[in-house]
């Protein structure tokens, strides 16, 4: 902004005010600041059905990354490729006007442009700018997050937004970054910019030189990414934050917004094949194929560790779903189910439900949601409706052994321990005696015990518990579907008689 | 002689403010007309004939039901298990008491019960939507929230607001008539436990203590008569029944307008007395809902 005055009066198409890459870079920029104004406000004012928090944070690069390693699930596979593939298209859009961040910084840069009016030079890439971002990386993937968070964009804005955004240090640090190195800070220490920067770094379309560059240097001054290299005409498009100081101020036009000509291209790949051929590119080659090796075992290592741990931390229920009766195994159900949900509407108990989990494996299939319903004992209907044999047809005598999943009982959670009162809502309702009420800590106060050896896993109990959110006593998945070994014992015998009246 | 007549004067005058201004519930049993007893208990072999003859010592039905009313019978039937495992209530019994009501010209007879079990299957498998059906009453679903209102219940200390069956809000009289069993956290249903199942959201009495809030079932509106179901009593397993429940052959029917009273004679039929008595039959009587000790009450022991 500061040397706009000088290019007003420069030779000319293109450049200053009069250039379309002026106007559009502060649409950009004010996007960046709607987007940042309605965050903020929404940060600020609590409010638990915020349309922005809930959707804001999911449109987060950042924050797919990070769900993409912890949960691997498919809404975030699907987010990130949709991401991926449009930033290896187009280049660092979301830096542009979508990073929460990103205008914080660019009001940085313009304080900058007002103090120093010197400008920023052309740096050289190197593997340095790796280091912070790849590092964070690893240390979430092995299972230690914080650092990551420190440095990620929206976690850095929505954490200083918690605390109503007083001065913190992550945002003098960050926002200091932007007055010292402009966007240095998104290309050498940000997580998300390490990622967007491997996507982009050949992206199809980005700022490109074109014919007629006249080697004013306006540009590399101009340019807060420290990318473009006026002397030899390139630019870095893994560093091109798209920020368009460039292209706005260059006063031949010759910097602009599009696809690598075609001549360039193959200039480039000629340059690139003959430089490899010499001694010195396959020593480069190879030390470049050894370091990438390196770094990409260090990163199966880092996330292999992290991923025992949060295998251990998922809860059960998560591991393996409860899948209706008769379908034996998520491999079966996958193999034969349409998802035509006719089990869902045959369930008398509403139990059956369509997964919501968003993982390729489960989203829709039927599962059963104790939370709003258990299986009724002695209930086959489901098993009956089935078109495809997804749900095997089990009778009656089976179903009364057929094990959907396993009980798990939280004593301490337990409203008879924490309340000290009687309730024994999951014994009651327990079809088979696996969950039972005996004498405990107290006396008189009976609670809450399981055999596992005879539950089905109905959910009834899990259904009727009175402790909210968790349920004190709940059931969790099987891999496999079986069928109980016993069943409680019956009793044998004639009823005792009552001789008398007791009063 | 004359002062008595007058004392008993005082006595009734008292009870009809009680009465009015409803938060007495012990008054009326001790100004009731010295004829009728507290409670019946009759043992034998047919549960119709026992409540005949439970009935005849109280005065007959008809001093509970005039003609015309709307009348609930509240019996459990909570549970997808057959008659015979004496989960729920007997179908003959509330069949005939149903009929019995019908046939003093009550208006409408309806039953139904918030189940624990799916209701469609509960229904059918108890026996009673049939039996009941049958004998011409009409069987309500309660398995919606749509068919419960919320009221402000007075006196409360922790169910302040409650959603309670339309049925059970509207009826005129109604007539509970539970099934006796052992119960895994309650320790023993009968009477008043039984109300539970005009209840919409269990969950409340479960969380809060089911000694402290079962007693406050009473607080809104109280049975017109209790009948339990002490024929095959389950002492082990309940209230649903297991393989291994242990049963007693109890052969007793108990009847009573006092629901804390009919509660405390069911304890002792199944054993639970003193200190290992429910709480919730203390707590009742602590708070005036009804009398728990039996010894102070004019029972009527009877052979049908």
């Amino acid at each position: 902004m500061s040397s706009a005055g000088e290019t007003e009066s420069g030779e000319g198409k293109g450049g200053g005010r009069s250039s379309p890459y002026f106007l559009l870079k502060w649409i950009f920029r004010a996007m960046g600041l709607l987007l940042l104004v309605l965050l903020a406000r929404a940060l600020t004012h609590p409010d638990g059905d915020s349309v922005v928090l809930s959707l804001y944070p999911k449109f987060q690069p950042g924050q797919i990354i990070a769900g993409l390693f912890s949960h691997g699930n498919s809404a975030f596979v699907l987010s990130f490729l949709v991401y991926a593939v449009l930033t290896a298209l187009f280049g660092r859009f979301f830096c542009a006007f979508l990073c929460p961040l990103g205008a914080g910084l660019e009001a940085a840069v313009l304080l900058r442009g007002f103090a120093k009016p010197k400008g920023y030079s052309y740096r050289r890439s190197g593997i340095w700018r790796s280091v912070v971002p790849f590092s964070l990386l690893l240390l979430f993937w092995a299972g230690i997050t914080f650092p990551y968070g420190a440095l990620e964009p929206y976690s850095v804005v929505a954490g200083a937004g918690y605390f109503g955004f007083r001065p913190s240090l992550a945002l003098l640090v960050v926002l200091g970054s932007g007055y010292f190195l402009g966007r240095g800070f998104c290309n050498f220490l940000c997580p998300t910019g390490f990622i967007l920067r491997l996507l982009s770094r050949r992206s199809l379309f980005g700022m490109r030189f074109k014919e007629g560059c006249v080697s004013c240097g306006k540009c590399a001054k101009a340019c807060p990414a420290s990318c473009v290299d006026y002397r030899n005409r390139k630019l870095d498009a893994g560093r091109c934050v798209l920020c368009l100081e460039c292209a706005s101020l260059c006063p031949a036009g010759t910097l602009s917004y599009g696809r690598e000509a075609k001549a360039a291209l193959g200039k480039a790949a000629a340059a690139k094949t003959d430089a490899a051929k010499t001694d010195a590119g396959k020593v480069l080659r190879r030390r470049a194929f050894l370091v990438r090796g390196a770094l990409g075992a260090a990163a199966a290592a880092a996330y292999l560790t992290g991923e025992k741990a949060r295998a251990e931390m998922l809860p059960e229920l998560r591991r393996f779903p409860v899948l209706p009766p008769g379908a034996l195994s998520l491999a079966h159900l996958n193999a034969h189910c349409t998802l035509c949900h006719t089990c869902l509407r045959a369930c008398p108990n509403q139990a059956l439900h369509p997964c919501e989990n968003m993982d390729l494996a489960l989203w829709r299939k039927p599962v059963l949601v104790a939370a709003r319903g258990f299986c009724q004992y002695e209930c086959v209907k489901c098993t009956r409706v089935c078109p495809t044999g997804a749900l095997v047809r089990i009778s009656v005598e089976e179903k009364r052994v057929w094990r959907l999943a396993q009980v798990r009982l939280k004593k301490e959670s337990c409203v008879v321990i924490t309340r000290e009162t009687s309730c024994g809502a999951c014994a009651e309702i327990c079809p088979t005696g696996a969950v039972y009420m005996a004498d405990g800590l107290i006396p008189g106060r009976p609670e809450p015990y399981v055999k596992p050896e005879y539950c089905v896993g109905c959910g009834a109990c899990q259904k009727v518990c009175p402790v909210e959110p968790m349920p004190a006593i709940w059931i969790s998945g099987l891999k496999y579907q079986d069928m109980l070994a016993q069943r409680a014992p019956k009793a044998e015998g004639p009823d005792a008689v009552l001789e008398d009246f007791p009063f | 002689m004359k002062r008595r007549t007058f004392l008993k004067g005082v006595a009734g005058g008292a009870a009809a403010l009680g009465l009015s201004s409803a938060s007495q519930g012990v008054v009326p049993a001790l100004a009731q007309e010295a004829r009728f007893p507290d409670l019946v208990a009759v043992r034998g072999d047919s549960l119709t004939a026992m409540f005949d003859r439970a009935l005849s010592a109280l005065g007959g039905l008809e001093r509970y039901v005039q003609k015309g009313e709307t009348v609930l019978v509240k019996p459990n039937m909570g549970w997808a298990v057959p008659p015979e495992l004496a989960a729920n209530t007997n179908p003959e019994l509330v069949s005939h008491i149903v009929k019995n009501l019908l046939n003093l010209g009550a208006g409408k007879v309806y039953v139904f019960d918030n189940t624990c079990d799916n209701w469609a299957a509960a229904y059918r498998e108890s026996g009673l939507e049939k039996a009941a059906k049958e004998a011409g009453a009409t069987v309500a679903p309660g398995n919606d929230s749509g068919y419960y209102q919320g009221v402000d219940v007075p006196g409360a200390k922790y169910l302040e607001r409650m959603e309670l069956h339309e049925l059970y809000l509207e009826a005129d009289k109604i007539i509970n008539v539970p099934v006796l069993k052992n119960h895994g956290g309650a320790k023993v249903t009968a009477a008043m436990k039984n109300l539970m199942g005009a209840v919409w959201s269990r969950g409340p009495l479960h969380r809060l203590g089911l000694d402290e809030t079962i007693p406050e079932l009473l607080l809104y509106k109280k049975p017109t008569l209790n009948v339990v179901d002490a024929f095959r009593v389950m002492l082990s397993g309940g209230p649903r029944g297991r393989g291994d429940s242990k049963y007693l052959a109890g052969r007793m029917l108990i009847a009573s307008e006092d629901a804390v009273a009919a509660d405390a004679a069911a304890c002792a039929v199944i054993g639970v007395t003193g200190v290992d008595a429910p709480d919730y039959i203390r707590n009742a009587a602590e708070r005036g809902l009804g009398a728990s000790d039996l010894s102070r009450l004019n029972i009527q022991r009877l052979t049908a």
